[in-house]
């Protein structure tokens, strides 16, 4: 009357082995369900009823006590039907002839529909990586099937409750999963470099942005090409590596968005709208999930209209900006999910857009324009490198521009110069010249004569603080890696001087 | 005599509180009764029977001036150091005393000494040709000795009271609002500036007066009361600038203005002036050259070449002087990319012109774009 399946359940992105255990006693029928259980798992109850009985079994009419153990993990997420009701099935007697070693080595995930056929559910791949190098074997829902191959682990996918019944008591095999074949078609045409005519330093800035992992902030008017310079800027980034693929596809798969179970293999381009709140822009909830900064893992961040968001969603960008993870703490338990991300963010000059726009007049008065940026500046600036002003392209210069360089060569220049980094940062924290600590800094970013006057000059002339100034040997930095050069010259700063432009005082129409 | 002059002046700086477009009628009325005290001793049915003044009028005249307390307003202007003039005052402008309605009371922070001075008046959205005039003109006046005299706005006023403080010079700001309300904002760093530097900010409206349209035009009479010649940078027929070239006209000052280019909107003020007799303003010798004699004495003219001076471009890399160039012939100035497109040249080459010409006193930028300084 007493029985034990193997199932998974979810901490962050790392699965965790919990065990279903039935209990059928006789008594007033009563179906019960403890182990810190969310209210998906407890309405299990009533499609477990349903999928048994229509499975072709009886539902014993007795006392049954579900217990998911370990019980002090909260329990999420619908994929707990199916093991419930096989426990109820073995505790009922009727699955005896598997012998229950098979039991012990198999684990079962899958939501019942009242019908008895088993649906897919969110987190498959993540689960069964828990299971890792172990030896065990687990039963996933058919439409996860490709998912699971991923894993590595050896997986059968069931489509109903009967079949998998039928295989535990001696019937024929389940199917194993399989990797799907094929790859998804990479790079959507129409995305190239090539295609944005003009705005050359603004396609510089981006590809020193690649370089050296630098967040990026692009202010200009309306239609100068903010848009479609960060949707191209993907690209530019050299492609994932198998870690980051699976890490990546692991928070997708967390929030259910695996598409046809494949592996995430081009970098994530995330462009939430600026009405985000906090907790979906972050992650978060009763039963935290992974926030667009999570499903930027590895990938692009854009943040189009940023001084549009509101201030608790730029605030809570500050952790994973500096920690490249978010910690989503709540009263019974506490998740952190990766958030390594590019943050390209755009702004207007100005409320009405255009500020310092050759045609069109600005409407702002200036303590409207200080007000529209100082949304925008403080800790949140401070950990973006580059600042780029883009102004719009006018006719002439747009039909005399030559066609860009193409994608396939920046990303070819922004492989090389990470690699130089690869070396220099070996055993370092910083995995690029954006993370450089204050001591690598100044190991690696020496000054050669005459350029430190550049630096003069643009603090006392320019107006730059001593901050910009660390910014800008940074951004010197990753141009010196662009050219290959082992040494920062003198013009490598003072390009990465024109890439500060928010630190020059916004100057309102009219005024010398 | 003395408590008597104390008790009109008091008076004064009572009747000024009354919020009206127009003062003449104050000041004939003022007349009418022998001074400010005598008239608010009068009731106002008396006033509108005697005064030709409306009897509401006269009702609001009455309420507002008792509601006043100028004794708490004189020791809030001695407090921020605030000196309170009446045309009963030493110190009060002599100039001001000779326009139709001179301001009842005179608020003044900084310095007022007694120099010859110029207006540069334009308008709000000047051009970067305007501004730099404007500049040109301020400094050349500021650095000669004269006092450029502006109102503190936005556009040619920022730009002519900053050239003169840069210049050394003394400049002198005519408020529309309260010395203690600074508008617009912005320039409270700059008002602040004036004072520091000699100048001074004079305001006729009591210390706490807020921003209000109507006041503007009305301190526009100050602006050309207190010159000796207007000139009128740039502005369309409807700008405030105007408004001021015309109460110089009233007051039989001169009025210049500095010819722009004819296909501009803001170039028809100055040159519908021009076409009706004002001297075009080409330099600062060319205000000075309308002051009347016995004002020159003490004016050092130390004319400054317009555009950029040679040994400036000299200094220049080539690559700057081919940048400078594409960039001066620009009407709007350029932005990086536009220097990049114009020129051909790579982004690292265009960033190394650029970046040797802004910090050249050559070039400005401003939001983006780069225009020439001078």
């Amino acid at each position: 009357m007493l029985s034990k399946l193997r199932t998974l359940c979810l901490k962050g992105i790392d699965g965790r082995e919990v065990n279903a255990e039935v209990y059928i006693a006789s008594g007033l029928p009563a179906y019960t369900v403890v182990g810190l259980p969310d209210a998906a798992v407890k309405e299990a109850k009533d499609r477990v009823v349903a999928a048994v009985r229509n499975s072709g079994f009886d539902f014993p009419s007795k006392r049954i006590t579900v217990n998911l153990a370990p019980a002090e993990i909260k329990k999420a997420g619908t994929h707990f039907d199916l093991p419930i009701a096989l426990g109820v099935l073995a505790a009922a007697g009727r699955l005896g002839k598997k012998p229950p070693a098979a039991l012990e080595d198999t684990f079962f995930i899958g939501e019942l529909a009242l019908d008895g056929s088993v649906r897919p559910v969110a987190g498959v791949l993540p689960m069964l990586l828990a299971l890792k190098g172990r030896g065990k074997t687990a039963v996933v829902p058919a439409g996860n099937a490709a998912e699971a191959a991923v894993s590595g682990i050896k997986c059968f996918s069931a489509s109903n409750l009967k079949e998998v019944a039928a295989w535990l008591n001696g019937g024929a095999e389940l199917p194993p999963c399989a990797a799907p074949a094929g790859r998804v078609a990479s790079a959507a045409p129409g995305t190239d470099f090539s295609e944005v005519k003009g705005q050359a330093f603004a396609k510089r800035a981006m590809e020193i942005a690649a370089a050296g992992f630098h967040n990026i902030i692009l202010v200009g008017p309306p239609g100068a090409g903010k848009s479609m310079l960060a949707r191209r800027f993907g690209a530019l980034l050299p492609p994932m590596s198998p870690d980051e693929s699976l890490e990546t596809t692991k928070l997708y798969s967390v929030s259910g968005l695996v598409q046809a179970g494949r592996l995430i293999s081009e970098r994530p381009f995330r462009e939430p709208h600026h009405t985000i709140s906090d907790a979906a822009l972050i992650g978060g909830g009763s039963s935290p999930r992974p926030g667009e900064v999570s499903l930027a893992h590895n990938g692009v961040l854009f943040l189009d209209e940023f001084p549009e968001f509101s201030r608790p969603a730029i605030e809570a960008l500050r952790e994973p900006l500096e920690a490249c993870r978010v910690t989503v703490a709540r009263v019974k338990e506490s998740v952190a999910y990766p958030a390594r991300f590019l943050l390209v963010a755009a702004m207007n000059p100005c409320p009405c857009g255009y500020l310092g726009h050759p045609v069109r007049d600005c409407a702002c008065t200036p303590v409207q324009v200080a007000k529209y940026r100082s949304k925008v500046s403080g800790p949140i600036l401070d950990r973006i490198d580059l600042q780029v002003q883009l102004s719009p392209v006018r006719y002439q210069d747009w039909e005399a521009a030559p066609r860009g360089e193409p994608s396939v060569l920046i990303a070819a220049r922004v492989a090389a110069a990470l690699e130089i980094q690869r070396a220099r940062f070996a055993g370092s924290r910083a995995k690029a010249n954006a993370f450089m600590s204050g001591a690598e800094l100044r190991r690696h970013c020496a000054l050669p004569e005459g350029a430190s006057s550049v630096l003069e000059t643009a603090m006392n002339k320019l107006g730059f603080s001593a901050r910009s100034l660390d910014k800008i040997l940074r951004i010197s930095r990753t141009i010196a890696d662009l050219d290959r050069c082992a040494a920062i010259k003198r013009e490598h700063v003072i390009e990465a001087v024109q890439y500060r432009m928010l630190d020059k005082a916004a100057v309102p129409a009219g005024v010398a | 005599m003395g408590g008597c002059a104390g008790e009109e002046r008091l008076a004064r700086v009572r009747l000024n509180f009354f919020a009206c477009h127009k003062s003449d009628w104050l000041l004939r009325l003022m007349e009418l009764y022998g001074g400010a005290a005598e008239l608010l001793k009068r009731p106002a049915a008396e006033i509108a029977a005697e005064g030709g003044v409306m009897p509401e009028t006269a009702e609001r005249l009455a309420a507002q001036t008792a509601a006043a307390d100028p004794e708490k307003e004189l020791r809030a202007a001695e407090r921020c150091g605030v000196l309170v003039l009446t045309a009963l005052d030493e110190g009060y402008p002599e100039l001001l005393k000779e326009i139709y309605d001179p301001p009842l009371v005179l608020y003044l922070r900084g310095d007022f000494k007694p120099l010859p001075a110029a207006a540069i008046v334009g308008t709000r959205r000047a051009t970067p040709y305007g501004l730099r005039t404007a500049a040109r003109l301020a400094g050349e006046l500021a650095g000669a000795g004269v006092a450029v005299v502006s109102g503190l706005a936005r556009g040619v006023d920022t730009a002519a009271h900053l050239a003169a403080v840069e210049a050394g010079g003394v400049t002198w700001a005519a408020l529309g609002t309260g010395l203690n309300r600074i508008y617009p904002e912005e320039n409270r760093r700059l008002a602040a500036k004036i004072a520091e530097a000699g100048g001074a900010l004079v305001s006729e409206f009591p210390l706490d007066k807020g921003p209000l349209q109507a006041n503007f035009p009305r301190r526009n009479r100050v602006i050309s009361g207190l010159s000796l010649a207007t000139v009128v940078v740039e502005g369309g027929f409807e700008s405030g600038a105007l408004i001021t070239a015309r109460f110089a006209l009233e007051q039989g000052r001169e009025v210049l203005a500095v010819p722009g280019p004819v296909d501009s909107p803001v170039s028809r003020g100055p040159n519908y002036f021009i076409k009706n007799g004002a001297y075009p303003a080409e330099t600062g010798e060319d205000v000075i050259a309308c002051f009347p004699p016995e004002r020159l004495f003490g004016l050092r003219l130390r004319p400054a070449p317009g555009g950029p001076s040679e040994a400036a471009l000299r200094a220049l890399s080539p690559d700057g002087l081919e940048a400078y160039g594409a960039i001066a012939a620009a009407e709007e100035g350029l932005s990086a990319d536009e220097v990049t497109c114009r020129l051909g040249w790579p982004v690292q080459r265009a960033a190394a012109a650029l970046f040797e010409l802004e910090t050249s006193p050559l070039l400005v930028s401003r939001n983006g774009r780069y225009c020439r300084a001078l």
